[in-house]
Order: C-alpha cells, then sequence, then structure tokens
C-alpha cells in the first residue's frame, strides 16, 4: 500500500510526514511522533482517553483514519502543558486528588477542557454529561468533577488562584493533611511513560497466538512457515523454555505457553517477535497448530462430580483449594434457633478494567541480567518464578515495575512477562508487547464468580447462634490467586459478629473457564455479599433494626474471631455509630418503608438523572411536557 | 410514582497485609546533601497514592518538606524487597517500614549533631527542613546538617524491614481453619440510597455514606479516593458490569459489551474517616484499598429492597432482574390476595 503524505499542523507546529494508510490517527500520534500523553484503553470509542482536539473537536483518536486528518489542526494531551507550566485545569487536577493511576486522565483532561470551553459555567451535573464518554477505573469520578469545578470557579474568578496551590505544612506537621499527589503532573500532562509508551533501540514487536479452544490436546505446533516470514525474528513454544515451566500465586500449574494441552480460550501457545507488529501479527497467523479436542468443564459444580473432565492431572476432583472454618457446634447451634434461615447467593465474574492493558518491555542487559520491565504488582514473587522458569540465579534476573495504569489485582499474575524474557533471550534485542482491550480481557484473570448457600440461626432478641456457609467458586482453567482468594474469603465469611457455631467451606474449583484470580476484596466481597443481605432478612423478620442486629453481635474489643484469633481494638461500633449520624439514619426495621421514610434526599444526595432532560429544560420544553 | 427510594446499610471487616503468612518489607533512607530525603522500596504506586503518602511519612520523620522527598522504588535489582501491590498492604507495610528507615537515618544526623552542639540526643528536634536543639539558640538547615556530618566522615543513612506477627490457618483436611492471619483488623459500614425506576427496573445509586476505620489517614483526600473508586467498582459489580462466557468464549470481551459505570453512574460518596491507631506499627496505620468495595453491594441490594420490596440474590442486579422480581412479586401478592378471598 502506498504511504498517505500528511500534512497537519500538531500542537502548533506542522507536520508533513509519509505515514502508512492503515494507521489510525492515535498510532500515528504515538508512534510516528512519538506523542505518547494520549493512550490507547479500548481501540473501539469506549474509554476515552485517547481523545484529542481536532480542528477544535474533541475526537477519539483511535477511531478516527489517519488519512482524515489531512489539514487538520490537531492538540494532544502535551498540547495544554505549554513548557511544563499546566493549564489551570491541570493544576485543578492535582489539587483535587483527581488522578490515581493516571491512564484515563489525559483523555480525561482534553475532556474536561472541551467541557469548560463549551461552557465555562457548566454546573456540576453538565459536568458529569460532558465526561460521559470518559472512563475511569480508579477514582469513582467525585474528585474528577471536584477538579473541573475547581477550575471552572478559578477560571471564572470565583475562587482565586491560590486554591490551586500546595497545602500548607509550615507548621511542620505532614501526617493528616491533603498533600498534593507528587505524581500527579507528570499524569495530567501525559508526560508519564507507561510501559506501552516506552521504545528502545532495535526493539521488535512481540503477538502471541492464542488458543481457540477451551480444552484440547496440543498434537503439534509447526512454527516454520512464520519464521519464514520477512522480518520475523524469533518464534516461541513451551519447548523453548528451559528451566521448569510454571507460574502462579500459589500453586505453578500455569507454563508461560501452553504445554501439552489448553486450558482455556486465549491462553497463549506460541509467541512471535518481528520488526514491527504487522510483521507479527501475519506471523501468529501462519503458525500451525493441530488439536485434539478433548471434553471441557464449563460449571464448577459438575467438575466436582465424579468423571467430570480432569482440568489438571495433579488435581483428579478439579479442586484447586478448600478451606474450612469450625467454631463449636452448628447442629445444635441451629437446633436452640427460634428462626433458621437458608438462602443461596451468586455472584458473577467481573473484569478489572484497568485502563492500561497489559504491556511490558524485556532486554538482556550488559550483565547478561534477563530484564522484564511492566506495570506488575508483584516483582518480587514474578523475578523468583521467572529464575526457575529460564533457569537462570536470581541476580541475572530483574523486574523494574513500570508506572501501572490500574491494577485491582489484575496484574498480580506473571501472564506474560515469561513469553517476553524468553523471547528477548532467543533474539537478544529489546522485545515489546502491548496487548489489545480484547486480549486483556478474554485471557487474564477474572474474579471468581461464586455460588453460596447461607444457613443462619438466630435468637427471637436478634444473637446469631449459629452460621453455616458453603461456597463454590469457578477459579478456572489455572490456580492463579485461587488458593488465597478462598483462604481470605473463608476467614471473612461470617463478617465481623460473635457467632458461637460456625462451619464455613469454601472451594476454588478448576474449570475451562477463562482463569479466576486476584481481585480487589479478594472473596471477602462474595462472602460479606450474602451474610449481609440475610442479616437485613433477618432483621425484617425479627422486627428489628439493620443497624440494631448488627450491633447486638457486634465483635467488641477484646472478641475472639472465627479463626479464633483475640483482636485488640475493633472499631465496628464506631463504624457503625458514624454511618447512621452521618446518613441521618432514621431507625426501623427493613420493611420496604422507603415509601414511608423521612430520611430521604438530603442535601449529601445527588439529583437523580434523567438522560436527555437537560436539553429539554434549555430547548423545547414543550415536547418534554 | 414510577420511581421509587429507599436505603440500606451494611457493615464490614477486613483485614490488613498479606493474608495467613508472614508479610514482610525493607526500605533504605538517606538525608541527601542539601537537607532532602532519599528513600529506597521494592514496591510503590498502582494509583492509589502510595508514593506521595510514603514522602509525607519520610517527611515527618526526617523533618524535612514532602516535596523534598525523593522516591527511588521497583526494581528488584536496585530497591530491598517489599513484596507486592496488593492485599490493601501499602501503608501499613510500606509506610511503616519506611517510617522505621527514616527514623534510623534521622537519628546517625541527630547524634552528629548532638556530639557537635554538646546537647544530649533527645532534645534535638526536626521539622520542616530545619534541625534545632531544644532550649538552646542551635538551628540550622537541614541541608547544613548534612554538610556537619559529611564533614565528620558520617553519610545519614538507615534502612529498616518490617514484619508482621501472623501465622497459617489450619486450613488441611481436618483443619478448623485457626490461625492468627493479620494482627491489623479495619471495620466499616456504609448506608446507600437508591431511586428505582418501576417502569424500566434501572437502579441509580444516589448516594453512599461511607464510614471506615484507617488506623491513621496519612492523607485523607486518597483515602477518600480509595473510598470512592472502591464503591463504584462495587457498584458496577452490583448493578451492571457481567464477564459473560458461552462455552469458553467471551462475549464480552469488549467495552461496548462490557459495560462500566460512568460519570453519570456514581453516586455521591460521603466519606466518615474513623482512626483507630494500629498499636503494632510505629505509625498507627492500616489500609483501606480494598474494605471499601465490601459493604457496598449488599447496602444496594438492600436499598433496592426498601425501595421496592425485592431482594437481589443473584448479581449483578440488572434492570431485566429487577422487573423479573418485581413482576414476580406483583403474580405473588395477587395469588395471595385471590386465595384470602
Amino acid at each position: 500500500m502506498v504511504d498517505v503524505r500528511l500534512n497537519a499542523t500538531i500542537n502548533g507546529r506542522k507536520v508533513s510526514r509519509d505515514a502508512k494508510p492503515h494507521l489510525r490517527l492515535l498510532d500515528f500520534l504515538r508512534d510516528d511522533l512519538n506523542l505518547t500523553g494520549n493512550k490507547e484503553g479500548c481501540g473501539a470509542g469506549e474509554c476515552g482517553t485517547c481523545s484529542v482536539f481536532v480542528d477544535g473537536v474533541l475526537m477519539k483518536s483511535c477511531l478516527m483514519p489517519v488519512a482524515k486528518a489531512q489539514g487538520a489542526q490537531i492538540d494532544t494531551i502535551e498540547s495544554l502543558a505549554k513548557s511544563g507550566e499546566l493549564s489551570v485545569l491541570q493544576k485543578a487536577f492535582h489539587k483535587a486528588g483527581a488522578s490515581q493511576c493516571g491512564y484515563c486522565i489525559p483523555g480525561m483532561v482534553m475532556a474536561a477542557t472541551a467541557a469548560l470551553r463549551a461552557n465555562p459555567f457548566a454546573d456540576r451535573e453538565e459536568i458529569k454529561e460532558r465526561l460521559g464518554g470518559n472512563i475511569c477505573r480508579c477514582t469513582g469520578y467525585q474528585k474528577i468533577f471536584d477538579a473541573v469545578e475547581l477550575a471552572r470557579d478559578v477560571q471564572n474568578g470565583r475562587v482565586p488562584a491560590t486554591a490551586l496551590l500546595e497545602t500548607d505544612t509550615a507548621d511542620g506537621e505532614v501526617i493528616g493533611k491533603n498533600v498534593r499527589r507528587i505524581d500527579a503532573p507528570s499524569k495530567v500532562s501525559g508526560r508519564l511513560k507507561y510501559a506501552g509508551d516506552m521504545t528502545m533501540p532495535g526493539m521488535l514487536h512481540v503477538q502471541v497466538l492464542r488458543s481457540p479452544h477451551a480444552h484440547a490436546r496440543i498434537v503439534s505446533i509447526d512454527t516454520s512457515a512464520a519464521l519464514a516470514i520477512a522480518g520475523v525474528e524469533s518464534v516461541i513454544t513451551s519447548a523453548d523454555v528451559p528451566g521448569k515451566d510454571g507460574f502462579g500465586v500459589f500453586v505453578h500449574d500455569q507454563p508461560i505457553m501452553a504445554r501439552g494441552k489448553v486450558r482455556y480460550v486465549g491462553e497463549a501457545i506460541a509467541a512471535v517477535a518481528a520488526e514491527d507488529a504487522l510483521t507479527a501479527k501475519r506471523a501468529v497467523a501462519a503458525i500451525k497448530v493441530v488439536y485434539e479436542q478433548l471434553a471441557p468443564v464449563f460449571d464448577p459444580d459438575e467438575a466436582m462430580l465424579q468423571g467430570a473432565p480432569v482440568v489438571h492431572d495433579y488435581a483428579p476432583d478439579n479442586i484447586t483449594k478448600h478451606i474450612p472454618i469450625r467454631v463449636g457446634d452448628v447442629e445444635a447451634g441451629f437446633a436452640e434457633s427460634d428462626l433458621v434461615i437458608e438462602e443461596s447467593y451468586s455472584t458473577q465474574a467481573i473484569e478489572h478494567a484497568y485502563l492500561e492493558p497489559e504491556a511490558g518491555l524485556a532486554y538482556v542487559d550488559h550483565d547478561d541480567v534477563v530484564t522484564v520491565v511492566s506495570p506488575s504488582q508483584n516483582i518480587t514473587h514474578h523475578r523468583h518464578m521467572l529464575a526457575r522458569i529460564i533457569d537462570k540465579p536470581i541476580s541475572k534476573v530483574r523486574f523494574i515495575m513500570s508506572p501501572v495504569g490500574g491494577g485491582f489485582g489484575g496484574k498480580e499474575d506473571m501472564i506474560y512477562q515469561g513469553m517476553l524474557a524468553l523471547l528477548a533471550m532467543k533474539a537478544m534485542r529489546p522485545v515489546r508487547l502491548v496487548y489489545t482491550r480484547e486480549e486483556s480481557i478474554i485471557s487474564t484473570a477474572k474474579r471468581h464468580p461464586s455460588r453460596t448457600t447461607l444457613r443462619m440461626g438466630v435468637m427471637r432478641d436478634g444473637r446469631i447462634k449459629a452460621l453455616a456457609m458453603r461456597m463454590v467458586c469457578d477459579g478456572g482453567a489455572y490456580g492463579l490467586s485461587t488458593e488465597g482468594v478462598m483462604r481470605k474469603a473463608a476467614i471473612l465469611a461470617a463478617g465481623p459478629y460473635n457467632i458461637p457455631n460456625v462451619r464455613i467451606d469454601t472451594y476454588g474449583i478448576y474449570t475451562n473457564n477463562t482463569p479466576s484470580g486476584a481481585f480487589r476484596s479478594f472473596g471477602a466481597l462474595q462472602t460479606q455479599f450474602a451474610t449481609e443481605s440475610q442479616l437485613d432478612i433477618i432483621a425484617e423478620r425479627l422486627g428489628l433494626d439493620p443497624f440494631e442486629i448488627r450491633r447486638i453481635n457486634a465483635m467488641r474489643d477484646g472478641a475472639t474471631t472465627h479463626t479464633k484469633q483475640t483482636l485488640g481494638s475493633v472499631s465496628l461500633m464506631r463504624a457503625l455509630d458514624a454511618a447512621e449520624q452521618a446518613s441521618g439514619w432514621e431507625a426501623g426495621a427493613p420493611t420496604v418503608r422507603g415509601g414511608t421514610r423521612g430520611d430521604l434526599g438530603h442535601d449529601d444526595v445527588r439529583p437523580s438523572v434523567t438522560l436527555g432532560t437537560r436539553f429539554a429544560a434549555t430547548g423545547t420544553q414543550e415536547a418534554a411536557e | 410514582m414510577a420511581r421509587k427510594r429507599g436505603r440500606g446499610m451494611a457493615a464490614c471487616w477486613y483485614g490488613i497485609a498479606r493474608t495467613a503468612t508472614v508479610d514482610r518489607a525493607a526500605a533504605w533512607a538517606e538525608i541527601d546533601d542539601g537537607g532532602s530525603a532519599k528513600i529506597v522500596t521494592g514496591v510503590t504506586e498502582i494509583g492509589e497514592g502510595i508514593l506521595t503518602v510514603l514522602a509525607q511519612i519520610a517527611a515527618h520523620e526526617i523533618g524535612v518538606k514532602p516535596e523534598h522527598v525523593v522516591i527511588g522504588d521497583n526494581d528488584t535489582a536496585r530497591a530491598p524487597e517489599a513484596a507486592h501491590a496488593g492485599a490493601s498492604r501499602q501503608t501499613y507495610m510500606i509506610g511503616n517500614v519506611v517510617a522505621l528507615a527514616s527514623r534510623e537515618a534521622r537519628k546517625r544526623l541527630v547524634d552528629v549533631m548532638a556530639g557537635m552542639w554538646d546537647v544530649a540526643a533527645e532534645t534535638i528536634r526536626t521539622g520542616n527542613g530545619e534541625i534545632w536543639a531544644e532550649n538552646t539558640n542551635h538551628r540550622i538547615s537541614m541541608g547544613e546538617a548534612v554538610a556537619c556530618a559529611k564533614n565528620r566522615g558520617v553519610v545519614p543513612i538507615g534502612s529498616a524491614t518490617f514484619g508482621t506477627d501472623t501465622t497459617a490457618i489450619a486450613d488441611g483436611k481436618d483443619g478448623d481453619g485457626s490461625g492468627r492471619p493479620w494482627q491489623a483488623y479495619v471495620f466499616g459500614c456504609q448506608v446507600a440510597e437508591v431511586e428505582v425506576d418501576t417502569v424500566t427496573g434501572e437502579v441509580q445509586v444516589l448516594a453512599v455514606w461511607a464510614a471506615h476505620d484507617v488506623g491513621r489517614a496519612v492523607n485523607p483526600q486518597g483515602v477518600e479516593g480509595q473510598i470512592e473508586g472502591g464503591i463504584v467498582q462495587a457498584i458496577g459489580q452490583g448493578l451492571m458490569e457481567d464477564y459473560q462466557l458461552k462455552d469458553g468464549h467471551a462475549s464480552t470481551s469488549g467495552f461496548a459489551k462490557y459495560i462500566l459505570p460512568t460519570s453519570l453512574d456514581v453516586p455521591r460518596v460521603n466519606s466518615i474517616i474513623i482512626e483507630d491507631p494500629d498499636p503494632i506499627g510505629p505509625l498507627g496505620v492500616k489500609g483501606i484499598g480494598e474494605p471499601a468495595m465490601v459493604p457496598t453491594i449488599p447496602a444496594v441490594m438492600n436499598a433496592i429492597y426498601d425501595a421496592v420490596g425485592v431482594r437481589v440474590f443473584n448479581l449483578p442486579a440488572t434492570p431485566e432482574k429487577i422487573l423479573l422480581a418485581m413482576r414476580e412479586k406483583a403474580r405473588r401478592e395477587t395469588m395471595a390476595t385471590q386465595a384470602a378471598e
């Protein structure tokens, strides 16, 4: 294909360059012009972190072919902080604590800039609507709204510019103050380099071949056609692993590429390093794999049945981990109870959806140290595992944690770093891998989906006498963090309550689904969802206020936990009191009394949203009525 | 009224740092030329704001301004082991160990100055970039003090390790789960106010009041950020997110199908920070990253029940599920009425 000669004005400077016609504007800006401030989060126009101005209009640059930019004036995040001086809005993001991981922030700053240009007096609700095309996974948006409101008020002269300055610590007291984030200036200006923004001289680009099958034996892998393509430097499969293959947070059951069989759709089978990503993609397509289909198992309860397909030979019952907690005599406790309630609950798999898809670089340095640069949440453990996998002493393995564009547990697994290290060793050149959003979603860990049965026995006065819980979780094809998740889920399952008789069993089960792994709140979310729902069901039956039933059972200072640990200070009662008071809670049993409550709609509640009403209100009022 | 409001609450507890195993972390500290501080440790930022928290802690312990703290980090070949970025452990494990390393560096400097000024080391104070001896006229900048130390052949450095007194739990075949999984526990409680559209089944979470014990809030704005972000992630799981597989193939492999909370989906979050200091660590800090998420979903489900009398047992509480549950409830009520007649 013939290159496009692109003439445009980019960040105020004339640019005249040849560009590959298949490029998106985002690729051209990031790869050809090294303007990496705007990021790629989804490649589908959904997340907004790639947003730039095209002739002054906010556009998602991942959706725009580069040829469409012919003659246009394009402004990226780099245009806002001229010579390093942050704009008022960027300073407001800094001051308000509006950036966390920072990966969505370049697009968010662009969208907020557009919002205040469109309406310098936009109120909070209008700001929310105008930021509706940008996803942030860290902040919960609240501090972003605060920042835009602060910038608006400074720009309009309603608050002095000094409101943007650093918190005063002249009294020498530093702890307990809202010191501005030290990493925010580089995040709000797009200067911070995430792994996918980094390049090295002579760097190769990596692409991964993934399994189309959930459970299949690999009969053969033929990489010869891939290696024959010009520009392909190296192709690796599990046969290239020099040491003892296997990683995982607890059980090292996952090879860095499928070994002998594939266990889930999306599992890595081979990886290619080539001069450019397109060549690497072509090479991946040229790898021939012969599979022999195996019966899959997708349901954890079915996987526990006798005769179910076995995912890992070492676990013939497909149980990754079972955690028991036993206190007292639970059946006697139920027999003594005035009321016994049993319910079932389930929670679904969810995706971390950190805005930064997985990315990493690897190289072998001048001291023969195999070095991996990636947004890993656990470089310590990763280097131990990689040393064993590549059969090198730990001093010859180095992990550098690049800025993490959101983790939430999802970047604790060494899911791709092994492939990078192996390719760097084989090619003896730097290599880089950047996942697409789709790769990230299908091949990395999810939150464990759960099925829970919960039985609770209580006395008429609200005291819990017995609790029995059984939770079965789909751990997917590999162990990752399943063992730890089951443990934390079980330990915390019964909630912060004194219960004399407890029986808890959590099971993590292998299936041929996407692996489940670490996810913020690590099992405790699943079990406490059940317990806290059930407490309200019981409170209604007993005519008790929800706070009251919790107070009756609350652990106090010196309590003994369900794992028989003696606690010191227990702040639960303080937390109950504080939430009750702050919300102005109207006491009463939870008997569907929403229609008669007197505590709704306080000043610290946001208005409800009806999409489109804003436009009706300012435009055709009659039509809306 | 097509839209009905309700409120619900839920409590939570959580353990801080790694579970049922010994957790540990190390750090190095140096008071550098000019009176700035250099901190090196093996794991820091994943977005939660720990870099700023560590700068505040080092500044507090050494007596310099937070903007004069430089942090070198996250390199297994250049920084001491500090384990992983997770388990709500950063402020607790890394924060405490940076405090200890900073104290040792400060002690080196203070000992030099005590000798020079001929005062007891205990009378020496540092803060805001200065060092002085109580009840004397001795007061110089930290930069000058570092120069004094170096002229006497002393580089003011410190190092520290911080470990937890924790055990595995008995989780073998006949185990009862007993053990000491954490040394620091936090507790929390949230109230949610929701509005349920009885025509569409859509739920809006309008407000959450979130009271969480964090031990000691080093940076209250950062704590709020964790609470707000955690609540919104929980609302995602509670109401809309759903990773779906069909025969092992994902049908939600992009953000067009995998629905995430946007700016229009989020409640007003009212955070109440409770400080019940940890008695074991040097700072009293605990953690907040994960516990902030735990009570939100049951609080919202309890609030939906309060509003429309249906309870969602199987997440997420999508509009379709709410409508189905409401229809089922109406059917049961009609049947009960007919039976009574």
